[in-house]
C-alpha cells in the first residue's frame, strides 16, 4: 500500500516542510559536498534539488520519490512510460503471456552494468528474491505480494519462513526468465518499471541472499550514469553521478548529475532562482505564484499520481459514515475549486474520478453530479436522507502533515451548506488513524490519500476497496465490484481490461466509500542552462533525455 | 587556580548525568512509538518491529536503558539510530557546521553589539542613541525567519540576478566561510541587540563610578579613561551573556540552518526529534551541556582576567 501523508508536499508551513524534508546530511566547510559551484564538483554537471533519501541506494529498499530519483539515473528497469504513460519495453525484449499468469520476460542483449558485466535474467531474479524477502525489511517487499511464494517468505507474525527465494521466479537461460503469479493480472507489465523492480548485479552480494554492507553507498548499476564517489547517506549533501559512455542506449546528452540534498523546498527554489541549482521537480506553494512568471515555459504543471480523499468506514462507523446518501451530499457540498486554489495555492486540481488523470482508464468528470458543488442540492440530499439526526460528523487527520488548513476548509463547507456541526479532530500521526481503522475503532470521517505504486486502474480500486483489501480502510465490499476487478485483470490486455475496471470505479463512485476531493499535481521548474526536461507518472526526472541549453 | 578548574569539571559529572537522564526521560516519554516512527504511515512488520525492540532495548525499563546507555557513552559509543546509522556518522561534520555558525555570529554580536552600545552609551540621549534604541528594537522584533527569507532573497537572489554575481551564496556550505555570513548574521540579529542595550546600559554605570571621575580627574586621555578603565570594567556582563549565548546559538539554531541548508546539529535534532530517533536527541544534548559547561567555566576564569579583585581558590 501506498498511503501517504503528503507532508512533504504540502508545507502548511515552513516549518512544517521542515518536519518531513528535514534529512540532515552534511558535508564540511571544504566543500567535499560541494557540487557544482566554484568549490569543485564537476562544473559540468546538472544539478537537481532532492531530500535526503531515506535509505541508502538500494533499489528494493526504496519507495520515496527522492531515493528513486536517484536510482533511476542509476538504474534503468524492464520497462518505462511513454508520455501517454503506457508501458514500453527497456531492457525487456518482450514481456509475453498466455493466461496472463505466467509471464515469459526475455531481455535485450547488449545492456551492462558499469563493472562491464552483461545485466542477465538471474540479475533480476537475486534482486526480486532479496526484496520479497521479508527477513531483509525491504521497504519495496510489498510490491511482490502477486507472485506465486511470497507467503512463503512473508509468513506473518510469530510464523518461520519456509522458503529463501520466490517459487513463482525461474530462469530459463541469461536472457530469459518466468513469473508465476498468484492470479491472472494483465496489469503486471505496467508494475516493472517501479525502482523495486529493478535487477541487481552479482557484485552487489557478497553471498547468495545477503547484500553488501557498502553496496548502497556504492552502488553499480545497469542505466546511464554510474556514481562517480561513494556516498555516505547521513553526511555527504551530494550525490555525484557522472555519465556511463558504455550504456547501451547511447550516451546521455550530459556530462553528469549532481543531486543536492535540500531540507527546505524554499531554500532550493531560492538557489534554482540564483542560478545555482538546475532542476526542481517540486516546488514550495508559495513559490508557485513566482514560477509561473519567472520562468515561463521553463515551469512544469503536470497531474501526478495522488488523490486526496474523505472517507468513511462505512460498516463500523457512525451513522453518517454508514449512509451513502449522506456521503453523496457532504461531497457535493465541498467546494473542490477554491479549496484547491485558495488552500494549495493551485498545486492540487479538483478531482473528478476515483482514478488518477496520470494513468490511462481515467475519465474526466467521471464522477459527476456528485463532484460538483451544489450547495441546495447537497443540503436537500443531506435533509431528505435524515443527515440532520445523525450528529456531528467527525473529520480526523493527522497533524504532522500539513492537512489542517484543507480539512478546516472542508469543515466549514459542510457547516455552512449543511448546516451540521463538524469536529475537525486532529491525531499526532497518520499510522495511529489507520491503525484505529483497521482495528474498527474509527468511527468518524477521515482524511486519506493514495499515490499510486504502477500505473494500472487496478491499482486505484482493488487495494482500496476489494473485499481483503491491503488498504481497505472504508471496509467497502461488494461481490461485483470484485469479479468486474478480476475481470480487468484476466483481459487479454491492459486496454481491454480498462472497460471492467471503469465498471468498477463506477460501482464506489455510486456508493462513495472515499469522496475524492484533489488530484494531486507535479509543480516543477528548471533553469536555462538546461532543456528537454520531461518527469514521468511517478515524478522522476528523465534526466538521460536532458539536454544542456 | 588549577585545583579551582579540576573541582568545576568534577561538579560537571553530576549536571551532565542529571541533564541527560531528564532529556532521556522526556524523549521516552514522547507519545507514540519510536519503531512505528521509523516506518512512518505504513504498519510495520512485526516481526521486523520485536527484533528492534529487541536490540534497542525498548522493552526494558527506562532506568535499565538508561543505564545501558550511559555505559556505552563511557566507552565512546553514542549508539545507533533505529535505521542503523551510528550517531557518530550523523555528528559528523555536523558540529563543525553548527561551531561555526555559532562562531560566525558571536563575533558578529560582538563586533556590532558592542559598538553600537559603546556609541549610544556616549551619546546618550542624542540622536545616535534614539537610532540605535529604534534600530535594535526593529531588529529584536523581527523574527529569524522573516529576516532569513527576506535577506536570502535580497541578497542571495535579487543581488545576483541584478548583478550576475553571486556576493553571498543562497544556501549551503560549499563557498566555505562566505557561506557563513548571512547566516550568521541572521541567528546573531536578536542577541545584537540585546547586546547594545546591554553595552549600553553597563558602560553608562560604570561612567558614573568614582574610579572614572578619578582617572578624569588626574587628568587621563579620555581614550584611556574609555578604553583602558570604563569598558574593561563593563565587560563582566558582556562576557557573560556572550559565554552563555554560544550554548544558546548553537542549539538554537534550527531555522538559520534549515532556511540556509546548512548541515549542523540544530536541523538533525529537529529532525531526530520528530523521527523519534531517540539515541541522536539525547546524543546531541549530552554535547550541548559538554559546550555550556565548558563555555561557563571559560566566562567565569576571565572574570578574574578583566577584574584582578576576582580570585579563584
Amino acid at each position: 500500500m501506498r498511503v501517504t501523508k503528503g507532508a512533504q508536499i504540502v508545507a502548511g508551513t515552513a516549518l512544517l516542510a521542515l518536519a518531513v524534508a528535514a534529512c540532515g546530511g552534511s558535508s564540511d566547510s571544504s566543500g567535499t559536498g560541494a557540487g557544482a559551484t566554484a568549490a569543485g564538483g564537476n562544473p559540468n554537471a546538472v544539478r537537481v534539488e532532492i531530500a535526503e533519501p531515506q535509505h541508502d541506494l538500494i533499489p528494493g529498499n526504496t519507495t520515496e520519490s527522492s531515493g528513486a530519483e536517484v536510482l533511476n539515473a542509476l538504474f534503468v528497469g524492464l520497462v518505462d512510460y511513454d508520455a501517454e504513460k503506457k508501458p514500453y519495453n527497456r531492457v525487456a525484449e518482450s514481456i509475453e503471456s498466455d493466461d496472463q499468469t505466467t509471464w515469459t520476460v526475455k531481455l535485450k542483449d547488449g545492456y551492462k552494468w558499469h563493472n562491464g558485466e552483461p545485466v542477465v535474467a538471474q540479475n533480476f531474479v537475486d534482486s526480486w528474491n532479496y526484496t520479497a524477502n521479508g527477513a531483509n525489511a525491504q521497504e519495496g517487499n510489498y510490491f511482490f505480494g502477486s507472485v506465486e511464494g511470497y507467503d512463503e517468505l512473508n509468513p506473518g507474525e510469530g510464523k518461520t519462513a519456509t522458503a529463501t527465494t520466490l517459487k513463482g521466479l525461474k530462469v530459463v537461460d541469461d536472457k530469459t526468465f518466468t513469473v508465476k503469479l498468484k492470479n491472472p493480472f494483465s496489469g503486471f507489465p505496467t508494475m516493472l518499471g517501479y525502482t523495486a523492480f529493478y535487477p541487481l548485479p552479482k557484485a552487489a552480494f557478497e553471498s547468495e541472499g545477503k547484500l553488501k554492507a557498502d553496496y548502497g553507498g556504492n552502488p553499480v548499476g545497469n542505466g546511464p550514469f554510474k556514481i562517480s564517489k561513494p556516498w555516505k547517506r547521513g553526511s555527504d549533501q551530494t550525490i555525484s553521478l557522472v555519465r556511463d559512455d558504455a550504456f547501451k542506449e547511447g550516451k546521455a546528452k550530459i556530462d553528469a548529475v549532481d543531486f543536492k540534498i535540500y531540507t527546505d523546498l524554499s531554500t532550493a527554489f531560492n538557489d534554482l532562482r540564483a542560478g545555482n541549482l538546475d532542476i526542481m521537480d517540486q516546488l514550495p506553494p508559495e513559490g508557485i505564484a513566482t514560477a509561473k512568471n519567472e520562468f515561463g515555459d521553463r515551469y512544469i504543471e503536470q497531474p501526478s499520481s495522488g488523490i486526496g480523499y474523505i472517507g468513511f468506514p462505512t460498516k463500523s462507523g457512525a451513522e453518517y459514515a454508514k449512509n451513502a446518501d449522506v456521503r453523496k451530499a457532504i461531497s457535493m457540498a465541498i467546494d473542490r475549486k477554491t479549496i484547491t486554489e485558495q488552500v494549495f495555492s493551485g498545486t492540487r486540481v479538483p478531482a473528478d474520478d476515483l482514478i488518477s488523470p496520470v494513468v490511462s482508464g481515467y475519465r474526466q468528470g467521471a464522477c459527476g453530479e456528485a463532484c460538483t458543488y451544489d450547495p441546495a442540492k447537497a443540503k436537500q440530499l443531506f435533509d431528505s436522507a435524515g443527515g440532520g439526526k445523525m450528529g456531528p460528523i467527525e473529520l480526523g487527520y493527522n497533524a504532522d502533515g500539513g492537512h489542517k488548513e484543507w480539512i478546516e476548509a472542508v469543515a466549514n463547507n459542510l457547516r455552512t451548506n449543511l448546516g451540521v456541526e463538524v469536529t475537525p479532530k486532529p491525531v499526532e500521526k497518520f499510522a495511529s488513524i489507520l491503525d484505529d481503522l483497521g482495528d474498527r475503532k474509527w468511527s468518524g470521517a477521515f482524511r486519506m490519500a493514495w499515490l499510486m505504486d504502477y500505473p494500472s486502474p487496478e491499482n486505484y480500486l482493488r487495494p482500496q476497496y476489494g473485499t481483503g483489501g491491503s488498504s481497505n480502510y472504508s471496509e467497502f465490499s461488494d461481490k461485483k465490484f470484485d469479479e468486474l476487478v478480476t475481470k480487468g485483470d484476466a483481459a487479454n490486455s491492459l486496454e481491454e481490461g480498462i472497460k471492467f475496471y471503469q465498471q468498477a470505479d463506477d460501482m464506489i463512485l455510486k456508493e462513495l466509500p472515499y469522496i475524492p476531493v484533489y488530484f494531486y499535481q507535479t509543480n516543477g521548474a528548471y533553469s536555462q542552462h538546461v532543456k528537454n526536461v520531461k518527469i514521468d507518472p511517478f515524478e522522476r526526472i528523465d534526466l538521460f533525455n536532458v539536454e544542456r541549453a | 587556580m588549577g585545583r579551582y578548574i579540576i573541582r568545576r569539571l568534577l561538579q560537571a559529572i553530576p549536571v551532565l548525568l542529571g541533564t541527560t537522564f531528564l532529556i532521556f526521560a522526556i524523549v521516552y516519554a514522547l507519545p507514540g512509538d519510536p519503531v512505528q516512527a521509523l516506518a512512518g504511515d505504513r504498519r510495520v512488520d512485526p516481526v521486523f518491529a520485536a527484533a528492534l525492540r529487541e536490540q534497542f532495548h525498548l522493552n526494558d525499563p527506562l532506568i535499565v536503558r538508561y543505564g545501558y546507555y550511559v555505559r556505552d557513552i563511557f566507552s565512546g559509543d553514542f549508539g545507533q539510530t533505529f535505521r542503523g546509522l551510528p550517531v557518530s556518522t550523523i555528528f559528523e561534520g555536523k558540529f563543525q557546521v553548527t561551531f561555526k555558525l555559532a562562531a560566525t555570529a558571536l563575533i558578529i554580536e560582538a563586533i556590532v553589539g558592542v559598538l553600537f552600545g559603546f556609541w549610544a552609551a556616549l551619546r546618550r540621549g542624542g540622536w545616535e542613541d534614539k537610532a540605535i534604541l529604534a534600530f535594535s528594537l526593529l531588529l529584536v522584533s523581527v523574527p529569524t525567519l522573516v529576516s532569513g527569507f527576506v535577506l536570502q532573497l535580497a541578497i542571495g537572489v535579487k543581488l545576483k540576478q541584478l548583478t550576475g554575481t553571486q556576493i553571498l551564496p543562497v544556501a549551503g556550505v560549499q563557498d566555505g566561510l562566505r557561506s557563513y555570513l548571512l547566516p550568521g548574521f541572521v541567528l546573531a540579529t536578536v542577541s545584537i541587540a540585546y547586546l547594545t542595550r546591554l553595552t549600553r546600559t553597563s558602560l553608562m554605570e560604570t561612567l558614573r563610578a568614582d574610579f572614572i571621575r578619578t582617572a578624569v580627574a588626574k587628568g587621563l586621555p579620555r581614550r584611556r579613561v574609555l578604553g583602558r578603565h570604563a569598558l574593561r570594567n563593563s565587560l563582566i556582563p558582556l562576557v557573560t551573556y556572550l559565554g552563555a549565548d554560544l550554548g544558546t546559538l548553537m542549539g538554537g539554531a534550527v531555522i538559520t540552518e534549515a532556511i540556509f541548508n546548512l548541515p549542523g546539529i540544530g536541523q538533525q535534532l529537529f529532525q531526530s526529534v520528530y523521527l523519534r530517533e531517540n539515541s541522536v536527541v539525547v546524543g546531541i544534548v549530552t554535547v550541548l551541556v559538554l559546550i555550556y559547561i565548558v563555555a561557563n567555566l571559560v566566562v567565569d576564569l576571565l572574570y578574574a582576567v578583566l577584574d584582578p579583585r576576582i580570585r579563584y581558590e
